[in-house]
């Protein structure tokens, strides 16, 4: 499959809420066109655009382009973190249908596609695999969100975060580039994470450090 | 605003869903009091969808897509807000539940909260001038003060304030507010000294 099947008209919807600044419109724009020139893959833009076909008109075909890409990734981050196959296919399966129930609050001034299918994945595994819950399954009432700085909040949720992390993440070494994985991707302790790499805990810390500090300052300006 | 934060490695493990469910829940209340944790979040979810989309894909069963694409047809089960229980306490604590008050020790009240995982959490407060008690740490432990203020030898901490200790305490924690102080805090693994570390033992954590 490629960028140009995936591609759905963006339809004016009566819902649609009025853009609320037109700089986040701008930076969102700009992302795109990066995200475009910098990756081959598909474009994050074009998933959003799946989203929202799924919450107008209940866009099977939409669904499915979504679920080629991101079903086979949610299981084996389930896989990864320790997960049998069929619970990482069950958790896999029950994230996309959360995906479709979800479709019409997802909103992509706040959140890359990927960022929010992750965290929709993120909070059903706790709730399965560990019987937890994740202090964001909480907060259902947007009352609850306490009265921020809305623009620096809200700049950073744009799809132009996502590039940018992205870029820096390329940036990052090898060493650091573990460490991120093992610290999202393996359900253990961080004297786990030691053992596993075979560095002490401390070399650990500094390396993740390092690497987050590189991912914050790729947003600083934006700020 | 908060000038004691969480580390980038406790920030992370909140974003991708690896913190036990207690010390999330202390996290989540500084991040409700810090803006700047908020954005960092922000930054971990991002880079945990970056790193999602860098997965090489496991293969699916062959009728996945058809078997969810059947249940996106079945009633959807009611989704309800989880009640506000404590209308005191910042969110997302006010929808947590509580045991009861425990006083533990001269100026010194307990009251758990009810979270599953390897973590123990709860509610603690300390009167003015009175010191937290005597412990050492064998795994993470968090704190984020609600009300008042206390001084360690690392600082200050007050409202919104997260203290991430690691090592035992030399000195402990002091209220220095006029007010009692209350922190929510979570632990891993906590060896208590002295009398709380009797009541420990009773209760078997």
């Amino acid at each position: 499959m490629n960028g140009q099947t995936l591609r759905f008209p963006r339809l004016a919807v009566p819902t649609d809420p009025p853009p609320r600044r037109a700089i986040g419109r701008v930076r969102h724009f700009v992302g795109f066109r990066r995200m475009s020139q910098a990756e081959r893959t598909i474009a994050e833009p074009d998933h959003a655009d799946l989203i929202r076909a799924i919450a107008d008109r209940s866009d099977r075909e939409a669904f499915a382009a979504l679920f080629a890409h991101f079903a086979p990734r949610v299981k084996a981050w389930m896989l990864r973190s320790g997960a049998t196959d069929g619970s990482a296919e069950e958790l896999a399966q029950e994230t996309m249908l959360a995906v479709w129930r979800k479709a019409r609050l997802y909103d992509r001034e706040k959140a890359a596609p990927a960022t929010w299918i992750f965290t929709i994945a993120r909070n059903l595994r706790i709730d399965a695999v560990r019987k937890e819950r994740h202090p964001d399954t909480l907060l259902p009432d947007p009352a609850d969100e306490p009265d921020m700085p809305a623009q620096a909040d809200q700049l950073l949720h744009t799809a132009d975060t996502a590039t940018r992390i992205r870029h820096a993440m390329a940036s990052l070494s090898a060493d650091q580039v573990e460490v991120v994985q093992l610290a999202f991707f393996q359900d253990k302790p961080h004297s786990e994470i030691e053992r596993t790499l075979g560095i002490p805990l401390g070399t650990v810390k500094s390396r993740l450090r390092l690497a987050m500090a590189r991912l914050r300052s790729a947003l600083e300006d934006l700020a | 605003m908060s000038t004691h934060h969480p580390t980038d490695a406790t920030l992370a493990a909140y974003a991708a869903g690896t913190l036990p469910e207690g010390l999330a829940m202390v996290v989540a209340t500084h991040l409700h009091f810090c803006p700047d944790c908020r954005r960092m979040d922000r930054v971990m979810e991002a880079t945990g969808g970056n790193l999602l989309s860098d997965l090489a894909p496991a293969a699916m069963a062959p009728d996945a897509l058809t078997r969810v694409l059947a249940r996106t047809a079945e009633a959807e089960p009611p989704e309800r807000p989880a009640p506000i229980l404590q209308s005191g306490l910042p969110p997302p604590l006010a929808r947590c539940e509580f045991g009861r008050w425990w006083p533990v020790a001269p100026g010194l009240r307990w009251r758990p909260m009810k979270v599953s995982g390897r973590a123990w959490a709860g509610l603690l407060v300390v009167a003015p001038g009175r010191s937290m008690p005597k412990h050492g740490h064998d795994g993470l432990e968090l704190a984020c003060v609600l009300r008042g203020s206390f001084v360690d030898a690392s600082g200050r901490y007050g409202a919104g304030d997260i203290a991430e200790p690691e090592g035992d305490h030399d000195i402990p924690p002091r209220v220095d507010s006029d007010d009692p102080c209350v922190c929510v805090i979570a632990t891993e693994g906590v060896r208590m000294r002295g009398l709380l570390g009797s009541i420990q033992r009773m209760l078997g954590r």
